[in-house]
């Protein structure tokens, strides 16, 4: 009883907060978006605003030209590290971000972004190294009034608690979560149904890195080990294809893609040495084959334990992970070798002889062998990675970067991923969640056409050479995007975007071989912010999309407003959007204030209202709380509505 | 004779669903000069156009009354007859409107009490609150709603308007019967001293969004030629405004693409 108590009181009274965050550019929540749109990588979005918020909570010195310090921007490219390093190394420390926007890569619309997550402070690296306990505690709590299910486990409520602490060098924390309908405490000796801890400790000499406990890693490319967000290039943003080498302490909730042991990272002069070694447990669903032993039908990665048979798959196998990353600097030429080994308590097997499956992972272990490079010629980046595994069957990515000219980049990525190539822990750039079974081109360019006018394009054109889900037989992919953005001044950006997507899928027929159709996805977004006061700013979105075989159509129109309080520390953010599609092919996603570290991407469809209000109260630099609330109003036929709300709080404390 | 009836109101009810302008029907449409420039009206100055957008009621100081009458595809049955009035107060300005649509065995009405304010030089804010009913014959029930709309004025340079305008923010689970909301959003600019031109979105719940695009060219001093198109039905707009010493009187005529055309003529006395 007394640990409940206590395990409550962590929850319910939180004791630390954080400093101020900023609001995120919409930049971000394009980005957003596009992630979520994603059905491959769901976890990407929270990832990312993860990320995002940790670099608001610890801004970035750019000024200290180092490039492991600068790459914790991770939406920049490498070719962007790399000449911010240069310039403070060879002109000196940058004094205004407005300096930011006139180096060569960079833009004004980059340095936008960039400005909430750097800082310009030389002194800042000396606080780091002074001893100050600097604590932060957030807990959040989701209802969902009259949504319950009688065969849920547990509440309807969604609670997630976190804590964060820092002391010069070391740092640690831990997260518990619980999702709707699963209970709070499960297992034979009772815990949070989800519970992650980490302790950290950042060096400055030859130990760069000393992580317990739960981490997250990344190396190269990440076709071997990525348990981050996946690299490579968006067909318009200009950002998140950094394929810097890291482990970090894992603060996600993602239940099923974080390694828990021990990691290390060591750097002697050009040579860097990371080692890993993990025993955690994954979701698995099992079958009892009778004579031998149970074997894995598949991995379970929803994370969702609210019914007893989801409960049955919660922790069901251990999978031991180990490895080691070895990378040299040369002066313009980086190169990496990674090997890691996954080893699963019970052997993998096919689900059916179905022949989407053949070429599936089977038995108990995954030796994977990796080679990487990336290198700086001029002004041309090249970068790529060949994997392989003990059955020959590889992954290889190779990219380019170019800019030839400041006001122009064109960035090229060709993947090659045999059907048989499989990773456990790695997410290399590509369309499909698997780093498998894929081969493609993606190429994009960014271009300043004329003061404060840019324009954006990209083609990715994917080959699948052997059969996948819900296609049954080779097939053909391609996204096409082109987006303009004008800022004609600094309260006022215009933004249009145009995405085209085609895919195979089969169509639903019962008997034999099922033919395939063609699924186009056309859509046009148009989207104005205004910043009326430095307190009031507003903006309204248009949407119209036409998807599917069906060419059903879906059309969106939104106003937002956030004001800041002058004289109470109150912020509000409003929101009310109208809807209406023909069906789920034509589902239109829009990005959201949440509170923070969360995030919320809804898929608007059918015919309806949405509407949040959100309000965050600052007690000083003591506590913060946000409050929001959402409704999603649809009509369900003959002039009658079904109304959908949810109340979210949250509140931080500092000591 | 009953069945008669009940065929003649669900008939009706379908055609109430039909406006030239498109959009919900519950929402109050009036003023000839405002249908002449194919509504696109949420950021327009004018004395109908502030039932339209509340914030622009603010925009304007004159003691005014207004009379309007609407006639649809040429039914006397789809006909809607509206008063309205504003009244000037210091910054802010009060209107009152009242509508009245259909015949004997249909009827809708509404009266709406609204209030606008300038909170700077560039932004005005206005709310309204509107009362309808709904009367029909037999054994249908009458119907009795309250609801509110607001909008907001935005002027960011001299020449440019923008205008957002809500109604019906209210979650449909807080009332009895189901009534639409609606989001208007719209930018206007006055490309020279006699030429006014706006596109605006419009979205209700349970319909696609309508684009209107509408201009108003003042042909000869007090005498003003409007035209407009919108998405929906593809219905093309145009009118006349003219304007006397104490009144202004507008038509205007708008097309649907299989049903006709809806005439429109409105009066405004300017008082004081």
């Amino acid at each position: 009883m007394k640990k409940y108590v206590i395990i409550y009181l962590f929850i319910f009274f939180p004791f630390g907060s954080y400093g101020q965050i900023t609001k995120l550019p919409e930049i971000i929540m394009n980005i957003a978006e596009e992630l979520a749109a994603d059905d491959n990588d769901p976890e990407a979005v929270a990832i990312y605003i993860e990320r995002l918020y940790d670099l608001a909570e610890n801004p970035v010195n750019v000024n200290s030209a180092d490039e492991n310090e600068v790459s914790r921007l991770f939406f920049l490219s490498d070719f962007q590290i790399k000449v911010l390093t240069d310039y403070v190394h060879s002109s000196g420390k940058i004094i205004s971000v407005f300096e930011l926007a006139n180096l060569p890569g960079f833009d004004k619309e980059t340095a936008e972004m960039m400005i909430r997550f750097i800082s310009l402070d030389a002194k800042m690296k000396l606080n780091q190294d002074s001893v100050r306990l600097r604590s932060a505690s957030l807990t959040n709590i989701s209802i969902k009034p009259g949504n319950s299910d009688s065969t849920s486990l547990g509440s309807a409520w969604k609670i997630l608690s976190k804590y964060k602490f820092t002391a010069g060098r070391l740092s640690g924390g831990f997260t518990i979560e619980k999702d709707p309908g699963e209970k709070f405490l499960t297992g034979k000796s009772p815990q949070p149904d989800f519970l992650s801890f980490n302790l950290a400790f950042r060096g400055s000499g030859t130990m760069r890195k000393f992580i317990v406990g739960d981490y997250s890693a990344r190396f190269g490319q990440g076709t071997n080990i990525n348990t981050g967000i996946r690299s490579g290039l968006s067909l318009t943003s200009p950002g998140y294809m950094s394929s810097k080498d890291e482990i970090k302490p894992y603060t996600s909730t993602d239940e099923n893609n974080f390694f828990r042991g021990v990691a290390a990272e060591f750097d002697f002069r050009n040579l860097g040495l990371s080692l890993f070694y993990s025993n955690n447990y994954s979701d698995a669903t099992l079958v009892s084959s009778g004579y031998s032993e149970n074997y894995i039908e598949n991995f379970y990665k929803a994370g969702i334990h609210s019914t007893s048979s989801q409960l049955l798959k919660k922790d069901a196998i251990s999978d031991i992970t180990c490895g080691l990353n070895l990378s040299y600097n040369f002066n313009n030429l980086r190169i990496g070798l990674t090997w890691s080994e996954d080893k699963f308590s019970l052997p993998v097997y096919s689900v059916e002889n179905d022949p989407e499956n053949i070429f599936d992972f089977k038995g108990y272990r995954n030796n994977l062998y990796s080679v990487y490079y990336n290198s700086f010629i001029k002004r041309i980046l090249l970068y790529g990675e060949f994997s392989t595994n003990e059955y020959r069957k590889y992954s290889f990515v190779q990219g380019l970067s170019f800019r030839p000219s400041d006001r122009l980049t064109i960035n090229f990525l060709f993947r090659d991923y045999s059907a048989g190539y499989m990773s456990f822990h790695g997410k290399g750039p590509g369309s499909s969640s698997s780093t498998s079974n894929e081969q493609g081109i993606l190429a994009n360019f960014t271009f300043e056409a004329a003061k404060h006018l840019f324009i954006s394009g990209g083609c990715d054109n994917q080959y699948f050479p052997w059969l996948k889900y819900r296609c049954s037989i080779p097939s053909w992919g391609r996204k096409k995007e082109l987006r303009v953005k004008f800022l004609p001044t600094d309260n006022l950006t215009i933004d249009a975007s145009y995405s085209y997507s085609y895919s195979m899928v089969d169509s639903s027929q019962n008997r034999g071989i099922p033919q395939q159709k063609q699924v186009v996805t056309r859509s046009i977004k148009g989207t104005v912010r205004y910043a009326l006061y430095d307190n009031l700013i507003l903006g309204t979105r248009v949407d119209y999309k036409v998807a599917g075989p069906a060419v059903s159509k879906g059309t969106l129109l939104l106003q937002d407003i956030n004001y800041r309080f002058r004289y109470i520390p109150v912020t509000l953010w409003f929101r009310y959007c109208l809807f209406s599609t023909d069906d789920w092919d034509s589902r239109i996603y829009t990005y959201e204030n949440d509170l923070l570290y969360s995030f919320s991407v809804p898929a608007l469809s059918g015919e309806g209202t949405r509407t949040y209000l959100m309000a965050k109260w600052e007690i000083k630099d003591i506590a913060e709380l946000r409050v929001k609330y959402s409704t999603t109003s649809l009509i369900k036929g003959n002039s009658n509505s079904a109304d959908t709300d949810e109340i979210k709080i949250q509140f931080r404390v500092i000591f | 004779m009953s069945s008669l009836r009940k065929l003649s109101v669900s008939a009706f009810l379908v055609f109430l669903s039909l406006t030239s302008s498109g959009g919900d029907h519950y929402r109050l449409k009036a003023g000839a000069g405002e249908a002449g420039v194919g509504y696109v009206c949420v950021m327009k100055n004018g004395f109908w156009s502030s039932f339209h957008n509340q914030a622009t009621l603010a925009q304007n100081n004159s003691l005014s009354l207004g009379l309007n009458y609407e006639n649809r595809f040429g039914l006397k049955e789809l006909g809607t007859r509206t008063a309205g009035i504003r009244i000037p107060a210091g910054n802010a300005s009060l209107g009152v409107v009242y509508s009245h649509f259909g015949y004997t065995d249909y009827r809708r009405e509404m009266t709406g009490l609204a209030c606008g304010l300038k909170l700077s030089d560039i932004i005005s804010a206005g709310v309204q609150v509107d009362y309808y009913s709904e009367k029909t014959t037999d054994e249908y029930a009458d119907n009795h709603s309250v609801t509110c709309e607001a909008g907001l004025l935005i002027l960011p340079s001299e020449n440019i308007r923008v205008g957002i305008h809500i109604f019906n923010p209210v979650p449909n689970s807080l009332r009895k019967l189901y009534m639409p909301s609606t989001l208007r959003i719209g930018a206007a600019t006055n490309l020279n001293n006699s030429l006014f031109t706006g596109i605006e979105a419009e979205m209700s719940s349970g319909s696609k969004l309508i684009i209107r695009t509408g201009f108003e060219y003042e042909v000869m001093k007090r005498l003003w030629l409007r035209g407009g198109f919108g998405t929906n039905n593809n219905s093309f707009s145009f009118g006349l405004g003219y304007l006397t010493k104490i009144v202004q009187t507008d038509i205007s005529f708008s097309t649907h693409e299989k049903l006709g055309v809806t005439s429109s003529v409105s009066f405004i006395f300017k008082i004081h």
